[in-house]
């Protein structure tokens, strides 16, 4: 019987949003959101007009997919080792370390509109090709983001321990070094993840920011600023759309690999 | 001297030394900067330039200086983000306040709340316009989108955090709906709801400033786009990266006064 | 309604009176009570609580007594209907505990203080009273009752987290005399307080208890604690979580610490003790 009912509330937990989805779907099908919003199929286009044209465009749409990964992911992973690195000189150096960390925290307040021209202009002399250089600027952006957000959370992993943990290990005549290994390293993992939850989804969007501001001319979020300036508005939603699902494919990624590493933590 | 040690190595000394460390980092490479490139002012001008930037007479514009510029365009954009920030908190707290009453509104509404911060918000500021027809409601409306999201998120997992044995008390004194509410989950929930806003502050103000370089009019977006472009003397978007990073971290440390001010248990800590 | 009948008592505490009889009015009635939860996995269920019958006396002091598991909070909370039994029947002065719940008439202190951080000492106590409804004048009357009862006066205007575990608890024992319950469910109330915190408790609590003449039901794991305190001890066991025996506790009152010295006071200890190695 119970397991009925658990059945019944992950049928609903999935059902209930696709329906709700499902009607919003058919109501811009159907062009009755353009009426309650006020507005025409010009500026948000019908949905299958928005599927046409990705399917009509997919090897052109994968180029700069391609494009937004790299800066991305590339960003999320320099990132995060550096912020992950940056909590351990903090950890080792605990005096100096913490007030860093404050300062770090600072940069993820600092809006990336203006982070992203100054990059872009500080890379103009490493390369001779626009693309690369434009693509090293937008990944060190992402990677300022990311690197701000782990170490936060990385400090806190490595120094928020059970109690009497560092005792016990001493007890043993545990190195600093064997110490961080056994406890802290393992102890950080789920706090690695409440920093991944942010910067995952988030790299993507200051991606597609960053692109917005790029000298070179690429990417999902240079697709749809260029498309909204020449009012082609079914096109840039169709970028939209990409940019959305990329996320949230990524997003599911890392909720699997959270799932696995994490699997026996929590009860 | 013991005491003079101490002041020196306590924490907000540190931060200090951190802010010059960054100071010395930046001159060093404007140093750099100001001998192997042409027009240094565009990549990196030293911190004095940009001082001095403030306090000349230069005309930036037909009838105002540099600084007269930043400041007015700022108050533009700051006033947005403001409205925009406060609708967009008080729909999100509506919202967790609906998700946590009505199990079916969670399950639909969730799911979503994760989809919404996916969504490139310049992407969605043309349709917004559209529906709007003024750029100005416009611009309100989508800081408002990006603060409601965490406010949403973070109160919804405050509701949830509060611990089973308070509610079990409520429900011992056979409590109504709303003094559940009133009298537990909204207290409770309060550092929730704080560190939402502390997330939610700087996001309005960097989406103001985002959705401003879209479309003209005034603001501190579009004064960065000229500048950036060379309409305008170039310190003037070097003032306003100065100005929105102050005014981002300034918002968040706003939050946590606010906060302090709020929660009396923490005003007795002190 | 509720708030007139509690007007009509007006808030004085009824003193004990030890050289009456005791009454013999039966207060809570459980017949054949049966609790079973599904496992999380598993297709089996777990038995918590089977066939339990008991009848609780007015202004009895009883204590639920049992290892972990035996399903002794799990028969305290259906009292107190934050639980409903699978099977069988619970009454309160005839009525279902859902309508003694609506009436306000339980008062329940938990293992832990569940004190509202943000609230002083006196919003605390007085949080239950704002709750019924009451007019202001009679709310700091009463907290200033309760608080003088539980030895806390000149904390009224702390925060919870200004205090030691041991005032917590106390405030957390104000806060459930504030609405003059008729009912004192306690669930391992002292359970997390040392041993010199205990014991003085223990004494305020009987002196309390005295003073105010409820019907007390208390769970512990702690054999002394129950023969210290009680009436009447109910010896539960698990596997499946039954009633075991009980263990009428005759020992004069009032009650001082010296009385844990008496052999009478062991010999309870001692036959509760042999009572749990038979099972």
């Amino acid at each position: 019987m119970k397991t009925k009912k658990i059945n019944k509330n992950m049928v609903t937990n999935i059902l209930y949003p696709v329906i709700f989805g499902a009607i919003i779907l058919i109501l811009c099908q159907t062009q009755i959101m353009h009426k309650i919003l006020g507005t025409d199929v010009f500026t948000l286009p019908l949905p299958s007009r928005i599927i046409e044209i990705i399917s009509e465009n997919i090897p052109k749409i994968m180029v700069n997919v391609k494009a937004t990964l790299i800066v991305s992911v590339g960003g999320l992973i320099i990132g995060s080792l550096l912020g992950y690195l940056l909590a351990i000189i903090a950890t080792v150096f605990p005096k100096g370390g913490a007030g860093g960390l404050s300062v770090a925290a600072a940069f993820n307040a600092i809006p990336i509109v203006v982070i992203a021209p100054i990059f872009n202009n500080l890379t103009k002399g490493i390369s001779s090709d626009a693309s690369f250089r434009s693509m090293i600027a937008k990944t060190l952006v992402v990677t300022v983001f990311c690197m701000a957000s782990m170490s936060i959370n990385a400090y806190r992993g490595l120094n928020e321990l059970p109690p009497f943990s560092v005792d016990l290990l001493k007890s043993y005549a545990a190195g600093n070094f064997t110490i961080f290994k056994k406890l802290r390293l393992p102890n950080s993992i789920p706090y690695i993840f409440i920093a991944l939850r942010v910067t995952v989804p988030g790299c993507i969007i200051s991606g597609v920011v960053c692109e917005y501001f790029a000298e070179y001319v690429i990417g999902v979020g240079r697709q749809i600023r260029e498309n909204i300036v020449t009012a082609q508005y079914a096109t840039a939603w169709a970028y939209i759309t990409v940019a959305c699902i990329m996320g949230i494919i990524m997003y599911i990624i890392l909720l699997i690999a959270e799932n696995v590493l994490l699997k026996g933590r929590k009860s | 001297m013991n005491k003079a040690k101490k002041l020196l190595l306590s924490k907000k000394m540190i931060i200090l030394y951190w802010v010059l460390g960054l100071i010395a980092v930046w001159e060093v490479i404007a140093s750099i900067v100001a001998v192997t490139k042409r027009s240094p002012e565009n990549v990196l001008p030293h911190i004095y330039q940009v001082i001095a930037s403030v306090f000349s007479n230069t005309m930036a514009g037909p009838t105002k200086t540099i600084t007269q510029i930043v400041i007015s365009n700022a108050g533009m954009t700051l006033w947005r983000a403001a409205v925009g920030f406060l609708i967009g908190m008080a729909v999100g707290y509506i919202l967790a306040l609906l998700m946590s009453l009505f199990k079916t509104v969670e399950k639909v509404a969730f799911p979503y709340l994760m989809i919404i911060q996916m969504i490139p918000i310049l992407g969605i500021a043309p349709i917004i316009l559209a529906i709007t027809k003024d750029i100005d409601a416009s611009r309100i409306i989508i800081a408002a989108i990006l603060t409601f999201y965490p406010v949403s998120t973070n109160v919804l997992a405050g509701f949830k955090s509060v611990q089973q044995e308070k509610l079990d008390l409520m429900f011992s004194l056979a409590a109504k709906r709303k003094d559940v509410y009133m009298k537990l989950m909204v207290p409770a929930s309060m550092p929730y709801f704080f560190t939402g806003l502390k997330i939610a502050a700087p996001m309005a103000i960097t989406a103001s400033i985002l959705v401003d370089t879209l479309q003209g009019g005034g603001g501190l977006g579009c004064m960065l786009s000229q500048s950036l472009k060379h309409a305008m003397s170039i310190y003037v978007f070097w003032q306003i990266a100065f100005l929105s990073a102050i005014v981002g971290i300034l918002s968040f440390c706003l939050m946590g006064v606010i906060e302090k001010i709020l929660s009396p248990q923490r005003k007795a800590k002190l | 309604m509720t708030e007139k009948m509690i007007k009509q008592q007006d808030f004085e505490f009824v003193e004990k009176d030890f050289s009456e009889p005791a009454s013999t009015k039966i207060k809570i009635k459980i017949e054949n009570v049966g609790v079973k939860f599904q496992d999380k996995n598993g297709i089996e269920p777990v038995i918590a609580l089977k066939d339990v019958n008991l009848a609780i006396k007015e202004g009895e002091f009883i204590s639920l007594l049992g290892p972990s598991g035996c399903g002794k909070t799990t028969l305290l909370r259906c009292i107190a209907d934050l639980l409903h039994p699978t099977s069988g029947k619970i009454t309160i002065d005839g009525q279902s505990p859902r309508d003694i719940r609506l009436q306000k008439k339980f008062g329940i202190v938990f293992q832990s203080p569940v004190l509202y951080e943000w609230r002083t000492v006196r919003r605390n106590v007085c949080m239950p009273m704002e709750l019924l409804g009451l007019p202001k004048k009679e709310r700091t009357a009463m907290v200033t009752k309760t608080l003088e009862l539980v030895g806390l006066m000149e904390f009224g205007h702390k925060y919870p987290h200004e205090l030691s575990g041991g005032m917590q608890q106390r405030v957390g024992i104000a806060r459930a005399l504030a609405i003059n319950p008729e009912l004192l469910l306690m669930d391992e109330p002292f359970s997390a307080l040392d041993e010199f915190t205990k014991e003085k408790l223990h004494v305020d609590l009987l002196r309390i208890w005295r003073k105010t003449n409820k019907t007390i039901i208390f769970v512990t794991h702690n054999i002394q604690e129950a023969v210290f305190l009680s009436d009447r001890v109910v010896v539960l066991s698990p596997r499946p979580g039954r009633v075991s025996s009980v263990v009428d506790i005759k020992l004069p009152r009032p009650r001082a610490l010296s009385l844990k010295n008496t052999p009478e006071f062991n010999d309870y200890v001692i036959k509760i003790r042999n009572s749990f190695e038979g099972v």
